[in-house]
């Protein structure tokens, strides 16, 4: 919508990568849609919002609110639909961009009933969804990493059937389908999931532009368009009158476009080179190919066409040094997210934890590579240590550990139990009810205030007394008719890792089996979408080192930067790990946090002016107050020495599950988090 | 709404920075807010809220549930429910219109999404059968200013819905069976402490300006602040009185910067520093640099001139760049205020 007022496309200074993807898009609509992933601020919405006018037109059936083509009501899909008058006339109009706001509801994705016409002529009535709204057009996503699963889960269902089935609400109704999907993300909010990554056709990385020229030419343009918006598209429309007559003549072009054998080949090679999974990669470079030289209105693609189409679609499908996102996924019969409750159980018992040991030694890790490259683009520079030299040699083995111990660990799925409290918050991990209006809506309850109404149970329950209330309406409903939605999802949890950071850790390796199992959890932590924070705590402070996050990059980054030496102010880490939790526990008061505490609890920096021991029991006692958290104490004091027992006190005074170093491997810690939920 | 009971935003002792983003806000709504980092206690709210003295006048159709301008198209007129007012307008009759002062909308923090987007009025759908849409706070915000205490503590779900509609200057209402979208270009005030965590960062780049308060170390000002608050606290009323002077000129210079704004030019030159700013410090994307020289041409504006100066430049880097500078999570947000302090010299 508002195109009068969106930013002109030709008037977008530089990006020239994610321009000319979006109009390979507007000119095949095979090529399959773009992810756009960049930082914040780089013109990603901007752009798909001005696409809007130069989109090209396309005919459909009139009135037709399944936005079919002649050809398509021609071959019978307007049997039983009853949405329109079917007169048959096609007009023409431009293909449509259809905003998925990440708020949408299930019913308003894929459709639902309509209420309106359902209580007027008492008659059920479909009241198609965008999925419909979006056939032959753009199903564009803003933010589309934030995207609740249930509703990705059914643009995957629909993209790979092309087809949008209906069943709910007492409906059963399908419609075709056939979208582009166009997605903005900033990687620094989570990563999409493998399956719906591979549904873009095309992913843009987008940056700042680091000439001084360009910078201070867009920040001209923009102030001259937010000066007069009106004026400035006038400015430009010339360019974008002539930008949308090119695109509607390459697609006029396009079936006319040839492509030689040799050229099919060279596609394959570059496939097989990066490694990718599936053929999906080779037909829309094909296809990317054939677009492009129509939009350089050539009737043969050439090799140039495919050398700079290939980065665009192999870029986030190459396998081999690939995105961040953790190796569990890169596995092919990794991304079964959608029947996860099925594969839970018996996944425990299909990876016994010496595969994890075996494959630590050989593999060298392909995953550190994306992982060592944000560190050196700066942020090396910024960690503020004197100590770095003895951490060093930590880190790296640290992070060898960590990167094979994800790599071959499938995490257990641990979850906290189900129960009747009904949650706000996404994730994938503990199933709940849910108090908002997203969500799977399960069955229909007697109403308990809310407004979330069950259309169908509500007018079933009014039913019956039909005949008796007459009035104008077709049906009347009374207040007592009306019943409520129970809705379930997956939820996040929430999980504090306190890590002692002390001197004492550095010893044997232990910091790096330690580090290894949080990594672990991270991993899966990142795919059940947990929110994790960390407090690590050495010399005389206890820091937040990971606020808390969703964001699995942060997480390992810090993780293997995590210095290690000093002393051990285990008080101040409970203070901190105490604030974090309370500040959880307002914003969420159904969260039920885990806290691991990684320690040998021997406090040596007191607060106030008594004992640290005597302080850090009492501590502890107030801490394990909060009934909703869940308390996991991880004893790294050394065997064989003489030995304190302090971490044991901390845990009985925490009323934590104490467990000692010896039980501390990657798959130790991680099995005990999981008895213990 | 009492107006009277509200502590005079002049009356505020100090923090100079903070007043001052507010001040920029009002006069360019571009900017798109504020973010108030600072300890409890710093007058953070009470400033927030004060704003209601002093907020600028704009030109609304009247009830208008969506604070449209009599300018504005009608795509959205044709399916608002406001039946009287939108016979009127699509005849192209006279629709009555009023002056009123900007709203200040408070997002509370344990706000559903139903709240903040709107959703189907129920009651209307229940005994009239036909759908109706409730506006939600962003639609009461529109043009105006939306206000979230303790943004840090935000729901994440709501956060998204709020980065969506940020980002489009669009809400689009897609559940319940409506659809329907409305404008909602906002600037977004929130405060938070950071000791209570972190932004999202994506989150943190929607706010134009943000700025840090503490608490003030002068021992007399402190006394102010006390006096003050007494005073206030015996008698709102005659301290509200004592105030209406300096609230009166600062609303008169508000509204003069408003009117001046667009004649403020900024040389390429100016320009050229701005770019070298954000490159040198390593902002992510352009919403930096055009935030900055927005801030940089709103404070000549402020000043009462045309052409933005060497100055107004560095006063704007300290205030659109520090939230912007942070790519490593460790990093303290103030540190990149003093580096870019440095910087100046």
């Amino acid at each position: 919508m508002n195109i009068k007022t969106s930013y002109p496309f030709p008037a977008i200074v530089g990006q020239e990568e994610l321009k000319i993807s979006l109009i390979l898009n507007a000119i095949n609509p095979g090529v399959g849609g773009v992810l756009i992933r960049g930082e914040k601020g780089t013109a990603k919405s901007t752009a798909v919002r001005a696409l809007a006018a130069l989109l090209p037109e396309i005919e459909v059936v009139e009135g037709c609110l399944l936005a079919l083509s002649p050809e398509e009501a021609a071959a019978g899909r307007c049997e039983g639909c009853g949405l329109c008058a079917r007169q048959g006339g096609a007009v023409r109009r431009p293909v449509r961009v259809i905003t998925l706001p990440l708020n949408a509801t299930e019913d308003r994705l894929a459709g639902g009933i309509d209420f309106e016409k359902t209580t007027r002529d008492g008659r059920r009535t479909v009241q198609p969804g965008l999925l419909a709204r979006a056939h032959r057009g753009i199903l564009y996503v803003d933010e589309v990493n934030l995207l609740d699963d249930h509703l990705v889960d059914m643009i995957l269902a629909a993209a790979a059937a092309g087809d949008n089935r209906i069943e709910r609400e007492g409906i059963s109704f399908s419609h075709p389908a056939r979208f582009i999907l166009v997605g903005t993300m900033n990687p620094e909010e989570g990563e999409l999931r493998p399956q719906f990554l591979d549904r873009f056709g095309f992913s843009v990385e987008v940056t700042a532009e680091t000439d001084r020229e360009l910078r201070v030419l867009t920040m001209e343009q923009r102030e001259t368009f937010d000066a007069a918006p009106a004026s400035f598209i006038e400015q430009f429309a010339a360019e974008t009158r002539e930008l949308a007559r090119r695109i509607e003549k390459a697609r006029r072009l396009l079936p006319k476009v040839v492509m030689a054998g040799r050229l099919r080949a060279l596609i394959s090679e570059l496939c097989i080179e990066a490694r990718v999974a599936g053929h999906r990669a080779d037909l829309i470079i094909e296809q990317a190919a054939l677009a492009l030289a129509a939009f350089s209105e050539r009737l043969k693609v050439e090799d140039e066409d495919i050398t700079r189409v290939a980065p665009l679609t192999l870029r986030h499908r190459r396998r081999e040094p690939g995105p961040p996102p953790p190796p569990p996924e890169k596995k092919p019969h990794g991304n079964s997210h959608g029947e996860e409750p099925a594969e839970e159980e018996s996944e425990q018992e299909e990876n016994p934890s010496q595969d994890g040991q075996a494959g630590e030694e050989e593999k060298p890790p392909p995953e550190a590579k994306p992982e060592q490259d944000p560190g050196e683009t700066g942020d090396s520079s910024g960690t503020p240590d004197e100590n770095k030299e003895p951490t060093k040699p930590v880190n790296t083995e640290a992070r060898k550990k960590v990167f094979e111990v994800g790599a071959t660990f499938r995490v257990k799925p641990f979850t906290v139990r189900k129960d009747r409290l009904f949650r706000r918050g996404s994730g994938r991990r503990s199933r709940s009810r849910i108090c908002g209006r997203q969500g799977r809506y399960v069955k229909s309850t007697m109403p308990r205030g809310g407004k979330d109404v069950a259309l169908d149970a509500t007018l079933r329950a009014a039913a019956p007394y039909q005949r008796h209330r007459q009035s104008d309406c077709a049906i009347t409903i009374r207040p007592e008719d009306i019943w409520e939605k129970v809705r379930e999802r997956r939820i996040g949890n929430f999980l504090l890792f306190v890590v002692d950071a002390s001197g004492s850790m550095g010893a044997r390796g232990r910091m790096t089996a330690t580090k290894g199992a949080i990594m672990s959890l991270l991993l899966d932590t990142y795919q059940k979408r947990d929110k994790v924070a960390m407090v690590s705590f050495n010399k005389a402070e206890a820091r937040l080192a990971l606020p808390p996050t969703s964001s699995i990059d942060m997480a390992a980054r810090l993780l293997s930067e995590l210095p290690v030496g000093g002393r051990t102010p285990l008080n101040a880490a409970l203070v901190k790990a105490d604030e974090v939790l309370r500040g959880q526990l307002v914003r969420d008061p159904t969260l039920r946090p885990i806290v691991v505490l990684i320690t040998d609890g021997r406090s040596n920096e007191a607060l106030g002016n008594g004992k640290p021991m005597d302080e850090c029991l009492e501590l502890a006692r107030r801490l394990s107050c909060e009934e909703r958290a869940r308390f996991i104490l991880v004893d790294t004091e050394e065997q064989g020495l003489i030995r304190f027992g302090l971490a044991a006190k901390i845990a009985e005074a925490l009323g934590a599950r104490y467990f000692r170093t010896a039980e501390l491997k990657a798959d130790a810690l991680l099995d005990l988090i999981k008895k213990k939920t | 709404m009492s107006c009277k009971s509200i502590y005079p935003f002049v009356a505020i002792v100090g923090q100079e920075q903070m007043k001052l983003s507010l001040y920029l806000n009002l006069i360019n709504p571009t900017l798109s807010g504020v973010l108030i980092r600072g300890e409890k206690g710093t007058a953070k709210s009470t400033a927030v809220r004060a704003l209601a003295d002093i907020l600028p006048m704009i030109k609304v159709v009247k009830d208008c549930p969506f604070q449209l301008a009599p300018s504005d198209g009608m795509s959205l007129c044709r399916e608002c429910f406001h039946v009287d007012c939108r016979e009127r307008r699509s005849t192209g009759n006279h629709v009555e219109s009023q002056r009123r002062h900007i709203k200040v909308v408070e997002l509370p923090v344990g706000a559903t999404e139903d709240r903040v987007v709107g959703t189907m009025d129920l009651e209307h759908a229940i005994r009239k059968g036909e759908k109706r849409i409730e506006p939600g706070l962003l639609a009461a915000a529109h043009r105006g200013i939306l206000y979230v205490d303790e943004v840090n503590l935000l729901d994440d779900h709501v956060v998204d819905v709020l980065l969506d509609a940020a980002a489009m200057g669009v809400s689009t209402i897609e559940r319940e069976g409506i659809s329907f979208s409305h404008p909602a270009r906002f600037v977004l005030v929130g405060t938070m402490n950071p000791e209570e965590g972190e932004l999202r960062p994506q989150l943190l780049d929607r706010f134009g300006l943000s700025v840090r308060v503490e608490g003030i170390a002068d021992r007399e000002s402190r006394v102010t602040v006390m006096e003050r608050r007494v005073a206030f606290d015996e008698n709102p009323m005659a301290f509200a009185r004592q105030w209406e002077g300096q609230s009166r000129t600062l609303v008169e210079r508000i509204e003069a910067a408003r009117h001046l704004y667009p004649e403020v030019t900024i040389n390429r030159e100016e320009l050229f520093t701005i770019a070298d700013f954000c490159l040198d410090v390593g902002v992510d994307g352009h919403r930096g640099d055009i935030m900055m020289m927005k801030a940089a041409k709103t404070l000549a504006a402020f000043d009462n001139r045309r052409k933005v100066e060497k100055s107004d430049v560095e006063a704007a880097a300290e205030l659109a760049l520090p939230h912007r500078m942070r790519r490593q999570p460790l990093m303290e947000i103030n540190d990149n205020t003093n580096k870019i302090k440095e910087m100046h010299r």
